[in-house]
């Protein structure tokens, strides 16, 4: 099956930094997918490069099969985007930029799901955009994803400026939307625990490269924390099984994909002077921070 | 589409637009105001003299209204598009780039004309009572490049809001000045008579300076 988004071997620079080279992978049709990186490592790089708005230096993107730059413009209809800080247009109001967007997506524009959500904000239908917070915002710019039922939704940093409460509706009402209709979700967030709730896959990204893209069940299901007492200044070299090890005091933590007798085995083999050694699941977020450091 | 295209550049400009159609169509009606008062205290036949022999032209407080008004415009319609990069919402519409560009722009140069062509109207309405034909047409073909610096000015400044990055709006900038002052060359009445169709093709090919800072836009050029 063609994976809905498809991107081969995307290099880009700005300037003459660069900032990924060679980043190839795929969202498979029905999968949330949550890209997640320190900042800098080029998350919205690759939502402006996926939404089209940023030539990459080399390599190919394609979004249901077609080339991003060259796609005939009636497959946008397809295609939900959401712009960092949930960016709409400022000069209307509830119901004009409601009455503008349903001119765009004859036949499948859903006005009750736009206006459902609205109903939830009590708010009046002449509210102006700009007059409101930055939740109310997000629940405009979500309906108006909603109500164009598209295919593919492209969020970027959907989590930004708003209160637990809205992130939380936010996320909750995009999951419902995209399991019941079998959408496609591409999406970054800085808050790490709202993509737990959300994500089916993840790619973690470090400067210049995939970390990891796997399942979040299977990545949080392999890999552990791991701690152990150490003598004091041990400079632990664990070979790279072992994602940022680090000694505070004469505590030593580590995190792997290995299991406990197999990381007993690799200690052992590299003389580290441990002892009571401990494994613990944990969860996202302690995993993205055990894969890509806290620096 | 098209109709809703026009929609949202109409909340935008609404207000704009009628601020600009009330001062533009007041400053001719003092124009003429101005005209009669001379008029009622020299006579009408001292002002044709005036008008022939001192190439006066009575309405010249009007030449750089239409320039500001092209400039409001294009500030009131397309810097709330360039306000946290909305124009990627505009353009993300399934519609054709172009076709959404440059219906924007037919937008405004329809609300921009419209409000000049009522400056005719009141010029058209009143002069004939006091000047021969001649001299209106005279009138008329003087101030004709004032009103086609207006729709330049509008065009050129669509293509300078759109430039994503502040180093080539300098650059844009510095070629409309350029541009916008070969529409104030000549002060002489009737000086571009020869020129004014050449003039008026080369200002409505402007519209495609806007393509070009869109699509840099869209191939993510930035500061």
């Amino acid at each position: 099956m063609t994976p809905i988004i498809e991107c081969v071997n995307l290099t880009h620079y700005y300037g003459k930094r660069l900032i990924y080279e060679n980043l190839s992978f795929n969202v498979p049709e029905g999968r949330i997918l949550g890209l997640l990186g320190k900042n800098g490592t080029g998350k919205t790089t690759t939502i402006n490069i996926l939404s089209g708005y940023l030539k990459p230096h080399s390599g190919e993107c394609r979004i249901f099969g077609s080339d991003i730059f060259s796609m005939p413009p009636t497959m946008r209809r397809d295609i939900g985007l959401l712009l960092e800080g949930h960016v709409q247009y400022q000069f209307m109001n509830i119901n004009q930029i409601e009455k503008f967007y349903s001119a765009f997506f004859p036949g499948q524009w859903c006005r009750d799901a736009y206006y459902g959500l609205m109903e939830k904000l009590k708010v009046s239908p002449r509210q102006m955009i700009s007059r409101m917070s930055n939740g109310q915002r997000s629940q405009v710019a979500l309906g108006l994803i909603l109500a164009q039922n598209p295919k593919l939704l492209i969020l970027d940093d959907f989590s930004l400026g708003l209160d637990p409460g809205y992130r939380r509706l936010f996320v909750e009402y995009l999951r419902e939307y995209a399991t019941a209709g079998n959408k496609t979700v591409f999406l970054t967030s800085h808050i790490i625990q709202d993509m737990e709730r959300l994500i089916d896959d993840c790619i973690i990204m470090d400067y210049g490269k995939i970390l990891i893209q796997m399942p979040v069940k299977e990545l949080l299901n392999g890999i552990r924390r791991y701690t152990c007492n150490i003598a004091e200044g041990y400079e632990p070299e664990l070979g790279d099984k072992f994602y940022h090890p680090g000694v505070i005091g004469n505590r030593m933590e580590t995190y792997s994909f290995l299991e406990l007798n197999e990381v007993e085995t690799e200690l052992k083999k590299r003389n580290v002077p441990y002892s009571t050694l401990k494994a613990e699941k944990i969860g996202l977020e302690d995993a993205f921070i055990g894969l890509t450091g806290k620096y | 589409m098209i109709k809703a295209i026009f929609f949202k550049e109409w909340i935008k400009t609404r207000w704009c637009f009628f601020i600009a159609l009330v001062v533009t169509t007041g400053m001719a009606g003092y124009s003429i105001l101005k005209i009669n008062k001379l008029v009622s205290l020299k006579g009408a036949g001292h002002l044709w003299e005036v008008a022939v022999t001192r190439d006066a032209l009575f309405i010249d407080m009007l030449e750089y209204v239409p320039l500001i008004v092209g400039i409001v415009l294009a500030v009131v319609q397309f810097a709330p598009e360039m306000q946290r990069k909305c124009l990627k919402l505009t353009l993300h519409l399934p519609c054709s780039q172009k076709r959404m560009i440059f219906s924007m722009l037919a937008a405004g140069l329809t609300l921009l004309l419209t409000c000049f062509i009522v400056n005719f109207g009141v010029l058209y309405a009143c002069l004939p009572a006091i000047f021969p034909s001649q001299l209106v047409w005279r009138f008329t073909l003087s101030a004709f490049p004032w009103y086609l610096a207006g729709v330049a000015s509008y065009l050129m400044a669509s293509w300078i809001i759109l430039e994503p990055t502040w180093k080539m709006r300098i650059v844009d900038i510095t070629i409309s000045i350029f541009v916008i002052s070969i529409y104030f060359l000549a002060p002489a009445p009737e000086a571009y008579n020869s020129f004014l169709p050449y003039l008026t093709i080369y200002t409505f090919m402007l519209i495609v300076l806007s393509w070009i800072s869109v699509s840099r836009f869209k191939s993510g050029k930035q500061d």
